[in-house]
């Protein structure tokens, strides 16, 4: 981050012109900077600098703030200084932007000729740029390069208000001049963070180790350097903002059966949980960086199947069901910690004992203590069938559905298949059924049914359906 | 001791600890392993080479040299497509501090953004004499919206002047690379040489089954072949790969594309360039010819099918290892995936598997129509009895006849994931000879209820009935089999049927055989409750 103080003060800074014969960006001014992050792409940055103030009214500019800056949020302050004013100007440079704000004023025109080689130059005046540039040189009215010939046009110097980058400045009066410590904090997008997971199922043992990564990713525009950096696994609310990514978190599969109810040792911040990056760190633009923040052996999970039929409707091509691993993150028989949003994935070891990926699947935060119940995918071998064997008509809102499903699995090994038929909507009843269900809500109805190895399972039932 | 004392001055200073850390290039991949997985949304059908939306699980080894102290571990070369979060690195000695992909690569427009503010050299050529001046300049901005430098003489823009000018560089700045690039942040105690296991997921990989069929020469039975066609879209080879294959269909969570190469673009946009005379509009680029390219590689890739099944394929490979509820295949020899390459390995040849050909037509019960063609249904088991009973991915079919001595495509399919012991069912495509017409015949309505219905309605929700009757003409030279189905939805039935009616998955069927040269005439009644 470059910082340069402009106006009545002192340059502060003659770093920037210095390095310039490097060709390596110049050399930061010693900065502490903290970057708190939140998931739902928002962070806070915290840069705290010293600068030698000049007593009475001075313009500080900050160049190379996040490209995406709230300008509004930024709010600097210091030992006896009183901000008078904040602007942010995003009027960029561009040879364009140059000649528009050269209207009215003079620039030199260099000649090549096209026979010689040899070069001239000239004043010349400009009048006007609207789809190309008209100037007076002398007496004289011209387009710019109307006939077509080289013509370089020189401008005196970079006009005042336009910018490589986006830059805020703030005037502030400071009672006395000296060194001192100033803080500058703004909000701003596309600093964001999320969970990946690796998680490891051991077939034979039912374990899984589990490991955790923080994933942050920066595409603000500008790097952080040696930031002090605090991960917030939570989503505060962005007032008259479009919050496109807390609406999909919502409505997403948090793959959390049961929410915990047990309090994990990390620090918090008001309801939400805060992960410490142990080190500083740099965070380059355009960077994906991952710190590892769980790592858990050997805890307990089962395997199991679960196929979800959304009405009474008939699947003549078998499909598959959902292949569903299952474990806890309670500090009893589970993972013991509480689980910040992203991405869980799955590996399994193949016969030659080297992982292989098995599916992935979302998780919301998940407090300490829940039970989670994650789908990797369709299971080859396990499938369902479901039929609408018949559909009476009692009247026009009461009607009788006699419903068959057919579990098969090709696997040699019996399995257990989680068979949840949804849409009962209205007041529906099961007059008859093969095997007892367990009623999950009024619109659902869950079998537990056992598929031999090599065959198949057939569940009958009966609904009795009121609108 | 002093490394300590270093990074304890440095980080005392606040600058950056990385500054501390070491780059280690990690060596070239050894033992790589890659494993394919097909696109989550495609249950059947081919691959798309200009759109593969595979994935695969790469897997290697590297040796490193690392120093005491902390290093910043650079892995050269990993595939383009990877989703760096997904990266997973073992065998360091003290672990891993911190993972970082950089989309940070070498380009043109990273060189000049890298060099903004820092001083450069400007080149010009004149153009009548050849001499080149070489000038100091400063570039003081550079994006989307054009190139602002500054020189002694004052600031210019670039590519505006019309002379042949541009910028040299002393040196590629720090931090990018030509390669995609992952580095890890690691510690060491002491010196040590490491063997690291690398693996992520990546995108831009795919594969698909692809079957072929060829009629044995009485029609009854069919030779099946199915070859593994795998692409990489990337532009990184995998050589010498030890290569596996994963069928069934697995879930992705949202995708996480990682962030675009090399960052924001530099285009040298000049000023408004107008000029007093507006130069006539160029000719329009002559059309394009009606064959693409890409059509031309598609067609080259259908014919490659056929041809290889002249050739004597190499053994197909030992049938799949379970891997959780999926199909793990290994292609025996360790083979290339090259870059933009796509390559086809036999996957299984079993031979005579016996099939029933039958005709049928899914009509709506009430509906009525006009001659349509009949579906032609291939029919078997996926069990040892019919000379299979293994795992059948998904994929496309294509069905092989023989016309005098050639073979020619008799119809395609595509093939959904079928596990052993599950009926297969090809609808391979329609036949002329064999036609169908439903026809109303009478229609008698019920209570009006809600007129604003289609009739099909009109009957499941009042006493309305009708009768129908649907025609099946055979122009072939032997008897046709032929199944009616007939959708009732909602509590519509079927009754008084003149042929016996069969039920199959809850909705009527009829099964019926169209005499060689000859037509059948079905009639039934279709009533609300």
């Amino acid at each position: 981050m470059r910082f340069v103080s402009l106006g009545s003060g002192a340059l502060l800074l003659g770093l920037v012109a210095s390095a310039s014969a490097l060709a390596q960006p110049a050399p930061q001014p010693a900065a502490d900077i903290s970057v708190t992050i939140y998931n739902n792409n928002l962070a806070l940055v915290r840069d705290v600098r010293t600068l030698d103030l000049t007593s009475g009214r001075q313009r500080l500019e900050f160049k190379d703030v996040s490209a995406e800056i709230r300008p509004e949020t930024a709010s600097l302050t210091a030992q006896g200084v009183n901000v008078v004013e904040q602007n942010f100007d995003y009027d960029l440079l561009s040879p364009a932007k140059m000649m528009e704000k050269a209207v009215g004023r003079v620039v030199t025109i260099v000649r090549t000729n096209p026979a010689t080689g040899a070069e001239s130059s000239e004043q010349a005046e400009v009048l006007a740029v609207n789809n190309g540039v008209v100037l007076k040189i002398g007496d004289r009215i011209e387009v710019l390069r109307d006939d077509g010939l080289p013509a370089r046009v020189i401008f005196d110097k970079v006009p005042e208000n336009l910018r490589a980058q986006p830059t805020l400045s703030v005037m502030v009066d400071a009672a006395g001049a000296g060194a001192r410590p100033v803080t500058l904090r703004y909000l701003t997008p596309g600093l964001g963070w999320r969970a990946d997971y690796v998680a490891v199922y051991d077939e034979t043992a039912s374990k899984i180790d589990v490991q955790g990564w923080v994933t942050l990713t920066n595409t603000s525009g500008v790097s952080y350097d040696a930031a002090k950096t605090v991960l917030v696994a939570g989503t505060p609310n962005l007032a008259a903002m479009d919050d496109g990514d807390a609406d999909e978190a919502a409505d997403a599969s948090t793959g959390m059966t049961q929410a915990g109810t047990e309090t994990g040792n990390r620090a918090r911040l008001g309801d939400f949980y805060l992960y410490p990056l142990a080190e500083r760190t740099t965070i380059a633009n355009q960077q994906t960086k991952q710190v590892s923040f769980l790592d858990v052996r050997g805890a307990p999970a089962s395997h199991g199947y679960e196929t979800r039929l959304a009405w009474m409707q008939t699947i003549e091509e078998p499909r598959s069901v959902q292949s569903v691993y299952r474990f806890s993150n309670s500090a009893q028989g589970g993972l013991g910690d509480q689980l910040p949003a992203g991405t869980v994935r799955f590996y399994i070891n193949d016969k030659q004992g080297a992982p292989q990926f098995i599916g992935e699947s979302p998780i919301g935060h998940t407090p300490m203590g829940s039970e989670l119940s994650m789908s990797t995918g369709d299971a080859f071998d396990v499938k369902v069938k479901s039929v609408v064997e018949s559909r009476t008509r009692n009247s026009l809102f009461h009607w009788k559905t006699a419903m068959r499903y057919t579990l098969s699995n090709a696997l040699p090994k019996p399995v257990t298949v989680a068979l949840i038929q949804d849409g009962l909507w209205g007041e529906t009843r099961i007059l008859a059924e093969s095997q007892p269900s367990k009623r999950r809500s009024a619109e659902s109805a869950e079998w537990t049914v056992e598929a031999p190895a090599n065959g198949k399972t057939e569940v009958t039932a009966t609904f009795d359906s009121k609108y | 001791m002093r490394q300590a004392l270093l990074a304890a001055l440095f980080s005392a200073l606040a600058l950056p600890p990385p500054a501390a850390a070491r780059d280690v290039i990690a060596g070239p991949p050894r033992a790589l392993s890659v494993t394919l997985y097909r696109a989550p949304w495609r249950q059947g059908g081919s691959i798309e080479l200009g759109n593969l939306g595979g994935f695969a699980l790469i897997k290697e080894t590297r040796t490193v040299h690392l120093p005491a102290g902390d290093s910043r571990l650079r892995f050269e070369g990993v595939v383009d497509g990877i989703q760096s979060a997904s990266a997973i690195v073992t065998g360091l000695p003290e672990g891993v501090i911190e993972k970082n992909r950089d989309a940070a690569i070498l380009s043109p427009a990273a060189l000049m953004r890298a060099a903004i503010g820092v001083q450069i050299t400007l080149v010009r050529t004149n153009r009548k004499t050849g001499k080149i001046t070489r000038t100091p300049a400063t570039i003081r901005s550079a994006d989307e919206n054009g190139v602002v430098f500054e020189t002694t003489q004052g600031v210019e823009a670039l590519r505006c002047s019309g002379l042949p000018e541009t910028f040299t560089y002393d040196r590629v700045p720090a931090g990018l690379f030509s390669t995609p690039t992952l580095s890890v942040l690691t510690r060491a105690k002491r010196e040590t040489t490491a063997t690291v296991t690398l693996s992520y997921l990546a995108d831009n990989f795919d594969w698909a089954a692809n079957y072929v069929a060829t009629l044995t020469p009485d029609r009854r039975a069919l030779d099946l072949t199915a070859w593994i066609t795998l692409a990489n879209g990337n532009s990184v080879s995998l050589l010498d790969a030890g290569t596996q294959i994963v069928a069934g269909r697995l879930n992705r969570a949202r995708d996480y594309a990682d962030s675009g190469e090399g960052g924001p673009r530099v285009i040298a946009t000049c000023w408004p360039t107008g000029t007093t005379s507006i130069p006539i509009a160029e000719p329009p680029p002559p059309e394009q010819p009606r064959t693409s390219v890409a059509e031309i590689v598609v067609t080259a890739a259908r014919k490659s099918v056929p041809m290889a099944m002249m050739a004597p394929a190499p053994p197909p490979p030992p049938p799949p290892e379970q891997l959780g509820d999926l199909k793990l295949y290994r292609l025996g020899e360790r083979t290339t995936v090259a870059a933009r390459q796509s390559k086809q390995v036999l996957m299984l040849s079993q031979a005579a598997v016996p099939f029933t050909r039958t005709y049928g037509a899914d009509l709506y019960a009430g509906g009525q129509g006009t001659f349509t063609p009949a579906t032609i249904i291939l029919r078997t088991r996926n069990d040892k009895a019919n000379h299979l009973g293994l795992p059948l991915p998904a994929g496309h079919l294509e069905l092989f006849d023989h016309a005098g001595n050639e073979e020619l495509l008799a119809g395609q399919a595509d093939v959904r994931d079928t596990a052993e012991g599950e009926d297969v069912e090809l609808k391979v495509g329609l036949a002329p000879d064999v036609q169908v017409r439903q026809t109303r015949l009478a229609y008698r309505a019920g209570e009006p209820e809600l007129t604003f219905l289609t009739p099909e309605l009109l009957l499941a929700l009042h006493k309305g009935r009708v009768v129908e009757e649907a025609e099946i003409t055979n122009a072939g030279a032997a008897p046709a089999p032929f199944e009616l189905r007939l959708q009732t939805w909602n509590a519509l039935h079927v009754s008084d049927a003149d042929q016996p009616m069969g039920m199959k998955d809850g909705r009527p069927i009829f099964r019926l055989t169209v005499p060689a040269n000859g037509r059948v005439k079905v009639r039934y009644a279709v009533g609300g409750p």
